[in-house]
């Protein structure tokens, strides 16, 4: 048997298709959950649905914004931190591949903010699509008024895929030169990396 | 002329504060789904943003939801229990499944064989 001791593959347990059909059990062979590996995928194979993304978000972000949830007091085991891990990669999965099929349907080929938020309404998630666009109303202010390029980064983690996306809309770039006035210019990309104009330094 | 980004500034830290998770990464996971091309920096962000709100969300109601109510913390299988429950997040009953201790499961077993042994 592998390392990992959890199966749910029915010759493995000499058991017959049957007992596995009515529900999904994983076996432990003591009461200890804290020892369970989640991230290990190595034998997803012989779990009922293959899964081929192992792509997470970094545990310590979001052990942190569960933290923030439960009542002070309130404690996170870590097999609780590690299995909710899981579930964000699949709920962006479960978005996305709705937005993705829209996209599709409407014959577009850049998911838009449109389509996110219909997928969020379509799955069940209605209830996030108000916070969701005052949040959005607050991003494009801010990114506006950000100094420079688009390109530049208003958080760190943002940077750096700004500039992989292709921009559907052009964005207007604020551009400092050196005795403070500010020229707006705009910025349009067909491309697939946008064109950055650099600042003017006087 | 004076700084007046002041005010702009204090916009973006907060857009910057607003978001706690990698977008990068968050990008990554969205592009492993089939058939996916580009994303839009709209859509990038309000998945991003989205994704918190849905760990928030599981893990409030998850722990309110806990079989354990004197243990104050919050176990994989409350989650499991959310999965199964609830309408919303029902989608994650597969990567939930429930978990039982190996004796539990075999005294089960046997009982069966009992019951079959019966006929």
């Amino acid at each position: 048997m592998d390392g990992d001791s959890s199966t749910t593959d029915a010759s493995q347990l000499g058991m017959t298709g049957e007992y596995m059909a009515s529900s999904h059990y994983v076996l432990h062979p003591q009461d200890d959950d804290g020892e369970e590996n989640m991230n290990d995928h190595e034998d997803s194979g012989t779990k009922e649905n293959y899964r081929e993304q192992d792509i997470y978000l970094p545990i310590a972000n979001v052990a942190r914004i569960m933290k923030n949830a439960v009542p002070q007091t309130g404690k996170i085991a870590k097999d609780a931190k590690e299995c909710v891990q899981e579930c964000v990669s699949e709920f962006i999965s479960f978005i996305t591949s709705e937005a993705s099929e829209r996209c599709h349907q409407e014959k577009r080929k850049t998911i838009n903010g449109e389509d996110i938020l219909f997928a969020m309404s379509t799955l069940g998630f209605d209830m996030y699509v108000d916070p969701l666009k005052l949040y959005l109303q607050k991003f494009r202010e801010a990114m506006k008024g950000e100094k420079g390029m688009p390109g530049v980064a208003v958080g760190e983690s943002l940077g750096e895929d700004l500039t992989d996306d292709g921009f559907a809309n052009p964005l207007p770039a604020g551009i400092i030169t050196a005795d403070g006035q500010q020229q707006n210019v705009m910025v349009y990309t067909t491309t697939a990396y946008p064109q950055v104009q650099p600042p003017v330094v006087i | 002329m004076s700084q007046t980004n002041s005010g702009k500034d204090s916009q973006a830290s907060e857009a910057k504060k607003a978001i706690s998770l990698p977008i990068s990464r968050v990008r990554l996971i969205m592009k492993s789904s089939p058939d996916v091309s580009s994303i839009n920096q709209d859509a990038l962000f309000l998945t991003t943003k989205a994704t918190e709100l849905f760990v928030q969300h599981l893990a409030l109601t998850s722990f309110n939801n806990r079989s354990q109510t004197e243990a104050n913390t919050l176990n994989y299988s409350d989650l499991a229990k959310t999965a199964e429950e609830s309408d919303t997040f029902h989608f994650l009953t597969d990567i939930l499944p429930k978990k039982i201790l190996a004796q539990d499961y075999l005294k089960t077993l046997e009982q069966m064989q009992d019951e079959d042994s019966d006929f």
